[in-house]
């Protein structure tokens, strides 16, 4: 079994989210973790980047499911960057574009958060 | 034989009531022969060695109650030495004639008064050598009955040979003889009596107080059972009844006088080093009681109390705590304390870094410091608890790990020693086998219990599953679920809405367990309600998505595709929610198609999206057509070289098999997935449907 990771950097009132390796129902977990430190903290201005994300299982995607609502309460988003073709086609099959913000770069949802 | 030996006991008592008999008789006629006078005292004699067994069968003073047997000893020395100061003028009044035969039967009242003395006095005797007799056994040794019964032999010898002048002719030995011989019995019996009397092994099981309790006792006992001895040498009432049970009575005094002497003495060298004796002791059984503790407790929480209440037995100290490395966090925190306040125990921050954790990491020794306040190593401790004036710390280790930190504190300065330092150390070793026994115990039982949810599960999947395919005309339908060794949440079903339709439907529920069989569960249940009053795909996903929605936690969905064939219209009409795509093999073509409608996975959205982003097709189901619909699990099976099987693999061995019948076409894409595996295992669940329409002129 691979390992997964997430890793944290802030810039300003956003947080970006590096994630690693595998996302599935075993290292799940690790992620509500580091999404709830973020909230708890009152930072609800997220970029997810996935680009050295292996894998993602249902149970990985639905972490952002269970944080969505809350984060878009206090008028923050959880936005998706640098995805593989592999990791995007998950999140389509799911239709997932339509919930999310689904940007090629990181950079381009920070700029998107500004805007 | 209980029998017998009560028999036993009559005899002795007939012997000494045929004695008196004789002497009622001489009472009244004085007159006496030399012979009967022989008569009777070997009457007296045989009854004394008779009731010898006596002294075998004390109950009291054995060594599971030493203390009451001294009790009774202590009174029953009391009460006879009274008895004897209050008959002291009495017999004194027979000393003050020149001592003849002929006195002791001037008067009845007189005679009955010695009789009465005889027999008190004898089993005064033999109740006193019993309880010496228990004493002297407890802790036997090979040679303790031994020397016992020689002391015996030679207590009843010594009176038989030291006969007053005029008995010493009815023997047939010369008086210089028979003194010589008495000499050397008396040498033999005064060391058989030393030697016995050194049999004080009891006074070890007494604790301090006891041997306290003891000491006055013996305070008191020791110069009245002097006083006693010399004064019933001096009086000795049984002489004058029989000479020779009358030395044997005083021989048996002087016995016990030696014995309450030397063990009062022994007393005496063992008070100093009682508290110290005890403390071992009470040390030892702790020991052995969390020993105990190791194979017996498996809850973690009430062991370290158990840790704790007798690390302070060990070492007497006024509190005590326990650290331990949280296996999760990786912390150290305080797993269990007597005697702390409640602030001392929340203000209490237990680090690996302190000056003193550091301090036994390093040197894994105990640490002991009886002025603490003066120590620069245990300054943080000293400030976090004031009335801290000695310490002993002890690491706790495991293997190469230190696992935490035992404590135990005294409010006095010097309050430790350095063996109680090592006793703690020995405590402590201990300890962290029973701490690795528990948390063994515990895992254990964590891994029984995931396998018995797994198991479960697995079982109520297997449940939700069809257990057989519906038969339709024209049709081919065949599908399967191959389970992973966790379930994975797979899940198909097929609803009969009319005669001519069929609903069938495929999904995958996120997350994995009994959870997951759970909310697949609930599916069945809500579609199994919608399917016949809603006929389309769509009007059936709309509505199932908000009930789902509303039941589900926000981070479950499920992908599915629902569809409904139609075998009078020739169409298969399907809804995707956010599954893996459609594959479609058109008749007489080489490659199959990806049928990719839109659609959002249920449970992901309120209603207004979802029912706005579902998309419905309707698909020919003319002969030759084939669909399959499969799950993510069958296209990320990984091989061991972490290959996914993919979508195009999968869509070539459809094509590929489109000859075969749908049973067939299952069995071939189970074949390949499986020879991609080459061994591996399966991680999800891997579900796939075949539906394929038949060639209607084939088959008629």
């Amino acid at each position: 079994m691979e390992n997964f990771n997430v890793n944290r950097i802030d810039k300003e009132d956003i947080s970006v989210l590096y994630i690693s390796g595998f996302l599935d129902a075993h290292t799940a977990p690790e992620l509500e973790e580091a999404i709830q430190k973020l909230i708890d903290g009152q930072r609800y201005k997220l970029v997810i980047n996935f680009k050295d994300l292996s894998y993602i299982s249902s149970a990985g995607l639905g972490v952002f499911m269970g944080f969505i609502e809350q984060i878009r309460e206090h008028s923050g988003d959880i936005k998706m960057s640098n995805m593989t073709p592999k990791i995007f086609r998950v999140f389509d099959l799911l239709g997932f574009p339509t919930l999310y913000d689904i940007v090629e770069d990181e950079t381009l949802a920070i700029i998107k958060f500004r805007s | 034989m209980k029998e017998i030996s009560k028999l036993s006991l009559l005899l002795p008592l007939a012997l000494l009531i045929a004695a008196v008999v004789q002497d009622v008789n001489m009472l009244s006629n004085s007159e006496h022969s030399i012979t009967s006078i022989y008569i009777r005292e070997y009457f007296i004699i045989f009854a004394l060695i008779l009731s010898l067994p006596l002294i075998y069968k004390q109950k009291w003073a054995s060594d599971r109650n030493v203390l009451r047997g001294l009790r009774s000893l202590f009174f029953l020395i009391l009460f006879t030495c009274f008895l004897l100061i209050m008959s002291n003028d009495l017999l004194n009044t027979f000393y003050d004639h020149v001592f003849t035969k002929n006195k002791l039967y001037e008067n009845a009242g007189n005679y009955f008064f010695l009789l009465a003395w005889t027999f008190f006095s004898t089993i005064f005797v033999l109740i006193t050598l019993g309880s010496l007799r228990n004493l002297i056994y407890i802790k036997r040794k090979k040679a303790t009955a031994r020397n016992f019964t020689w002391l015996m032999i030679f207590l009843l010898l010594y009176p038989l040979f030291s006969l007053p002048e005029s008995f010493k002719y009815m023997n047939w030995l010369s008086n210089n003889w028979l003194d010589k011989f008495r000499y050397v019995i008396l040498f033999i019996l005064i060391n058989l009596m030393v030697v016995n009397s050194f049999r004080v092994a009891w006074i070890n099981y007494l604790n301090k107080k006891q041997k306290l309790a003891c000491f006055w006792g013996g305070f008191f006992l020791v110069p009245i059972q002097l006083y006693f001895a010399f004064k019933f040498h001096e009086l000795n009432p049984v002489e004058i009844f029989s000479p020779v049970l009358g030395k044997f009575v005083d021989t048996s005094i002087i016995l016990l006088t030696i014995y309450v002497v030397i063990a009062f003495l022994a007393l005496l060298a063992h008070l100093p080093t009682a508290q110290l004796y005890d403390r071992k002791i009470r040390q030892i059984s702790s020991l052995h009681h969390l020993s105990r503790a190791v194979s017996s407790e498996f809850d973690i929480e009430k062991l370290v109390v158990t840790i704790v209440k007798l690390a302070i037995e060990v070492t007497e100290a006024d509190f005590s705590w326990l650290e331990l490395l949280d296996q999760k966090s990786g912390e150290l925190q305080l797993a269990s304390s007597q005697n702390l306040r409640d602030a001392e125990m929340k203000s209490r921050k237990p680090s690996f870094t302190d000056p003193l954790s550091l301090w036994l990491k390093n040197n894994k020794d105990p640490f002991l410091n009886n002025q603490v306040n003066k120590s620069q190593v245990a300054k943080n401790l000293c400030k976090w608890k004031k009335d801290l004036n000695s310490l002993l710390a002890v690491p706790l280790i495991m293997g190469d790990e230190i696992i935490g930190f035992l404590y135990a504190g005294k409010k006095v300065e010097f309050g430790f020693e350095y063996d109680d330092a090592d006793m703690l150390r020995a405590f402590c070793e201990q300890a962290v086998v029973a701490v690795e026994n528990t948390r063994l115990v515990e895992e254990s039982i964590v891994k029984e219990r995931l396998e018995q949810e797994l198991k479960i599960a697995h079982e109520a999947q297997m449940k939700l599953l069809p257990k057989d395919m519906p038969r339709l005309p024209d049709i081919e339908l065949d599908a399967v679920c191959i389970t992973a060794n966790e379930v994975g949440g797979d899940y198909y079903d097929f609803f009969q809405i009319d005669k001519n339709r069929l609903g069938v439907v495929i999904g995958d529920v996120s997350g994995k367990g009994p959870s997951a069989a759970f909310y697949m569960a609930e599916v069945k249940g809500i579609m199994e309600a919608l399917a016949k009053a809603n006929q389309t795909p769509k009007n059936l996903l709309v509505p199932t998505n908000a009930t789902l929605y509303r039941n589900f936690d926000r981070n479950t969905f499920i992908s599915m595709i629902y569809g409904i064939i139609d075998v009078k219209r020739k169409v298969f009409s399907f809804c995707r929610a956010g599954h893996c795509p459609v594959l479609m093999l058109k008749p007489d073509e080489e490659k199959c198609e990806l049928l990719e409608p839109k659609g959002l996975g249920l449970g992901l959205d309120a209603g207004i999206l979802f029912e706005k982003t579902l998309q419905q097709v309707d698909m020919p189901l003319q002969e030759g057509y084939i669909y399959l619909l499969y799950t993510d699990g069958v296209t990320e099976a990984r091989n061991r070289l972490g290959e996914e099987f993919g979508e195009e693999r999968l869509a070539q061995v459809f094509t590929a098999a489109k000859d075969l019948s749908a049973y067939e076409i299952k069995k071939r894409i189970i074949h390949e997935i499986y020879t991609f595996f080459d061994g591996e295992n399966a991680t999800d669940d891997m579900t796939f449907i075949v539906i394929k329409a038949l060639n209607n002129k084939k088959k008629i």
